[in-house]
């Protein structure tokens, strides 16, 4: 399959001669200063597929593994063909830095897609890297019932993060435990049965939170307790607009009518992630949070996705909506990959989990604690949440003025580095654009750029990179989305 | 930090006051353990080992504790009245923050199956951490696949597809979440006093109460357990069984959607399940239209030594393994294996999994395989194991306290009891004798519904001087 695109070369001053730049890994170190005013000239001349990717200068390691179809025959063979991939030639994925992705020749991908939203610092991050190194040769696992002081720095750096009473710390091993977790004791404490989520909402897919979960894609027919599934506070489809009072005096419907009037608990993401990177109605949780709360519920912020300063304005997502939650769920970007997850509660709530053993044999391991701290520390360090504002405006910014020039976009929202692109083919219908969509995000990753996909219908771009994602990187991959149109 | 390899033998014959200060540093272990030495002289030297830990300059037990208290949850427990900061592992040793070392007889839960730290193993992972750490499975990776291959070809009929997960209770919830998509019934049976997890379904499962939170756990029916120490029916297998055939008869519509047990109970006590049961209930089961479900989560790896499997054991073959805690020596890694015709129902909706499956974990994961079987790790927990039972069923017989000895190859417990014929639980000498065996630097779990039973589970290095070593203590006891 022929990858070599024919790249121009633009000089400041159009209708110059034309030059054509191999497509390689190799980062060759071009000038990026005069990056921006070359692509703000690609921008508009809509027939010229973008330079090559930012320069990077790093080589990987040569692949003598496996080759991508072998690999493939393996998955359909021992891992069941439930297995999906994305592309219709999977990509073979060996080597990762910072925000690029290497596959089995060495050619090098803007990875904007972060293995979904997880790898926050940057793939391969060597600060984190090395204190997951360093655990690692001096203890691994030995579980709670000793003592370490991994797990107790890190729940410690964890809690300072947080607003309010939010300190007492659970550490589980994914999101799905989270929100399990979480799911129990918003029942145990409230002593009330039902739970409340938003349709287009993703929390997990394990048997009970696949109840929480409201995409039927991931739902399989199981029963899932008393789940009362709410309209979806979602300003470019939902029936109110942005009107948030309204979607509110949904949950109250939901309570009187639904329940006994009391409720065990209500759950959301901020901006949902699977759902198509969908943020709520402004003022929404502000009213719900007082809603529940009367009805004797507590409110759970899934900030799996949002979490840890993606969202540029503030550190959690639930403060862009200026509430405190009284369980905050949280998993992916904690540890960079590490197989991580946490629950942090108020020591009243916690109080409750006391009654009962309540254990977690890999839960708070020294080498997932340690890890998670540096992840803490880098995001500090390197103001990820201050870079995610600027490089996440700038993206946004392009990504609307792209909107203007091709009628397909049909919305562009999102926050910092958490940013959804959902694509129509009527504007006024907003009838979702699959088969556009598909087509189109083979394309970006021909042209280099690994994009993600969501949204019940599959017609939303994810863009969530890692957090050392630049403007540079912004620009390519408008400009490749740009090109990519534009072939349509 | 360097890891100074110093002969232990030779330091042993050094005294405190002539070393210079590098050296005193180094064998700080051997002066820890000259101390307590010279306070018990009953105790055995524990078996040599040629490793030193690396000072400790971190925060004390005291600190630790206190932030524990603060940052986390207040029903995470610790063992023994004064808890141990440990520091380091190595192989079949643990060390704390002084530098002392432990025999460690109970592998973080029978977790650590390779050793602590084993080179082996912490390499496969410090590599591929450096390499990839995470992508998912949306892209092509070879470690999953050759992981998921090596382990398909561990397990015997048509048990060859994999699902990875990132727990235990993650494994059991899947587990039992595909039972009931199989066979569209909700209702699964497990065994009372057994232990499966802590989320949702698997609470349910989970059949001890100190684990059961006052919450919905719908659509399980809890067995007679097949208990041959304190069980109704003592070791009949066959008579258990037909507990499982009337609860189904009477307590369902009568079919079900399956049956799940560990085939040695773990935190119930290293209960090993009558004899017969198994294919007994496993048939009842099948003609009931339902899944057998082997949680293999302690039992698995080798860890009985006769055979790889516990469910081996029993002469079964399931239609559903689940797998965590040994499966990667200290890993947050887990695992599903059923057959095609099974695994097809998750086909109907999608399911995912983010960290599961990821590079590290897989690549850990197929180092662990590789270990076990170049260091012929199950025939040493068979031969260690065996003798270790002898010996402790000798002591058994030498003082009242022991009620019962049981268990196969390095899963072994030692129930303690007040009174032989009656059987009640000696739960307080049960906690004195372990927090004594740990004063004389052997560290053992502890089980059973009541706490009064040793659960010994260690890594399966765990060598015959170490065996001895740890008999010799029990006994001092």
């Amino acid at each position: 399959m022929a990858m070599m695109l024919q790249r121009k070369l633009l000089r400041r001053t159009f209708g110059e001669g034309k030059a054509i730049l191999n497509f390689n890994s190799n980062p060759i170190l071009s000038p990026c200063t005069s990056f921006s005013t070359v692509t703000s000239a690609a921008a508009t001349q809509s027939h010229d597929a973008p330079r090559q990717l930012p320069p990077f200068d790093y080589q990987p390691k040569p692949y003598n593994g496996p080759s991508a179809d072998q690999i493939l025959e393996k998955r359909k063979k021992f891992l069941g063909p439930s297995l999906f991939y994305y592309y219709q030639k999977p990509l073979n994925i060996v080597e990762g830095k910072m925000q690029y992705l290497y596959d089995e020749n060495g050619r090098r991908y803007l990875d904007a897609f972060a293995g979904i939203v997880t790898v926050s610092c940057g793939h391969c991050h060597p600060e984190v890297l090395n204190a997951i190194t360093e655990q690692n040769k001096l203890l691994q696992h030995a579980t709670t019932i000793y003592l370490h002081h991994a797990i107790s720095d890190f729940a410690e750096a964890l809690a300072s993060k947080m607003p309010g009473n939010l300190k007492v710390v659970y550490f589980v091993n994914s999101g799905s435990e989270a929100n399990e977790l979480a799911m129990l004791m918003a029942r145990l404490y409230s002593g009330n049965l039902g739970m409340i989520s938003l349709r287009n909402a993703y929390h997990g897919g394990s048997s009970s939170t696949i109840g929480l979960t409201a995409l039927n894609t991931w739902k399989y027919p199981i029963p899932e307790g008393e789940i009362h599934h709410v309209i979806n506070p979602d300003p470019f489809r939902g029936v109110f607009g942005s009107d948030a009072t309204r979607y509110a005096k949904d949950v109250q419907d939901h309570i009187e009518y639904g329940t006994s009037g009391k409720v065990a608990g209500f759950i959301a993401e901020t901006i949902q992630g699977v759902g198509g990177a969908v943020e709520l109605a402004p003022g929404y949780l502000k009213q719900v949070y007082d809603i529940v709360r009367k009805a004797g519920g507590v409110c759970i912020a899934d900030e799996v996705q949002t979490g840890f300063g993606r969202t540029g304005s503030h550190y959690w997502g639930f403060e862009t909506q200026g509430v405190i939650p009284d369980i905050v769920t949280m998993a992916k970007g904690i540890g960079n990959g590490l197989p991580l997850g946490a629950v942090v509660t108020t020591p009243e709530i916690a109080h409750v989990m006391g009654q009962k053993i309540q254990f977690n044999t890999f839960g708070g391991n020294p080498v997932c604690s340690a890890g998670g701290l540096a992840v803490l520390r880098v995001i500090d360090k390197e103001k990820r949440q201050a870079h995610c504002a600027d490089v996440g405006s700038h993206l946004i910014g392009r990504l609307r003025s792209l909107q203007d020039k091709h009628d397909i976009i049909g919305d562009v929202r999102g926050r910092g580095l958490m940013v959804g692109v959902e694509l129509v083919t009527d504007r006024k219908e907003k009838t979702p654009a699959k088969a556009e969509t598909a087509i189109l995000f083979e394309k970006m990753r021909e042209l280099g750029v690994l994009l993600g996909k969501g949204g019940l219908h599959g017609n939303v771009f994810r863009i969530k990179p890692p957090m050392c994602f630049t403007k540079d990187d912004a620009d390519y991959l408008v400009d490749a989305l740009d090109y990519a149109m534009s072939e349509l | 930090m360097m890891h100074r390899f110093i002969s232990v033998r030779r330091l042993f014959s050094e005294t405190k006051c002539s070393l210079p200060c590098q050296l005193r540093r180094r064998c700080f272990s051997q002066v820890a353990r000259n101390e307590i030495d010279n306070r018990d002289d009953l105790v055995r030297k524990m078996p040599p080992f040629d490793y030193s830990p690396p000072p400790y300059t971190g925060p004390s037990a005291d600190e630790i504790l206190s932030k524990r208290k603060e940052y986390l949850s207040p029903s995470m427990f610790y063992f023994y009245t004064k808890p141990l900061n440990i520091v380091d592992g190595r192989m079949q040793y643990l060390f704390d923050d002084k530098g002392r070392r432990y025999l460690d007889a109970f592998g973080g839960i029978a977790t650590v199956c390779c050793g602590h730290c084993h080179p082996d193993v912490v390499e496969a992972i410090v590599n591929q951490t450096k390499r990839l750490q995470h992508s998912t499975v949306l892209y092509l990776n070879h470690a999953i696949a050759d992981f998921a291959e090596a382990l398909a070809n561990k397990l015997p009929g048509n048990l060859k597809v994999v699902f990875f997960t990132n727990s235990g209770t993650e494994a059991n919830e899947l587990a039992m979440m595909i039972a009931r998509l199989y066979t569209g019934c909700h209702d699964i049976i497990s065994l009372r006093n057994a232990y499966h997890g802590n989320a949702a379904a698997t609470m349910g499962a989970t059949a001890q109460s100190n684990w059961k939170f006052n919450v919905v756990q719908s659509g399980v029916h809890h067995a007679l357990n097949p208990d041959p120490y304190r069980g109704v029916f003592g070791s009949d297998g066959e008579k258990y069984a037909k507990d499982v055939q009337d609860l189904i008869q009477f307590g369902t519509s009568g079919n079900v959607a399956g049956f799940v047990s560990e085939a040695i109970q773990g935190v119930g006590g290293i209960i090993e399940l009558a004899p017969g049961y198994l294919p007994a209930v496993y048939s009842t089961i099948k003609k009931a239209g339902g899944l057998c479900i082997a949680d293999e989560v302690q039992a698995g790896f080798a860890r009985t030594g006769s055979h790889f499997w516990g469910f081996e054991n029993h002469g079964v073959v399931p239609d559903i393994v689940t797998m965590a805690k040994g499966i990667g020596n200290g890993i947050p890694l887990g695992a599903v294996v059923t057959t095609p015709e099974i695994a097809e129902v998750l086909t109907r909706r999608s399911y995912f999994n983010t960290f599961g499956g990821n590079p590290v974990c897989t690549s850990g994961g197929l180092a662990v395989l590789k270990v076990i079987e170049k260091e012929k790790l199950q025939e040493n927990a068979f031969v260690v194991g065996t003798s270790l039972k002898e010996r402790l069923t000798a002591l058994k017989n030498k003082y009242d306290l022991i009620g019962d000895v049981r268990g196969r190859g390095l899963m072994l417990g030692v129930e303690l009891v007040t009174d032989q014929k009656l059987k009640t639980p000696a739960k307080l000498e049960t906690i004195h004798v372990m927090d004594q065996m740990k004063e004389l630097g052997v560290l053992v779990g502890k089980g059973g519904f009541y706490g009064n039973v040793f659960r010994i589970t260690p890594p399966l290095c765990f060598t015959k001087e170490d065996a001895d070593a740890m008999d010799y203590t029990m006994e001092k006891m």
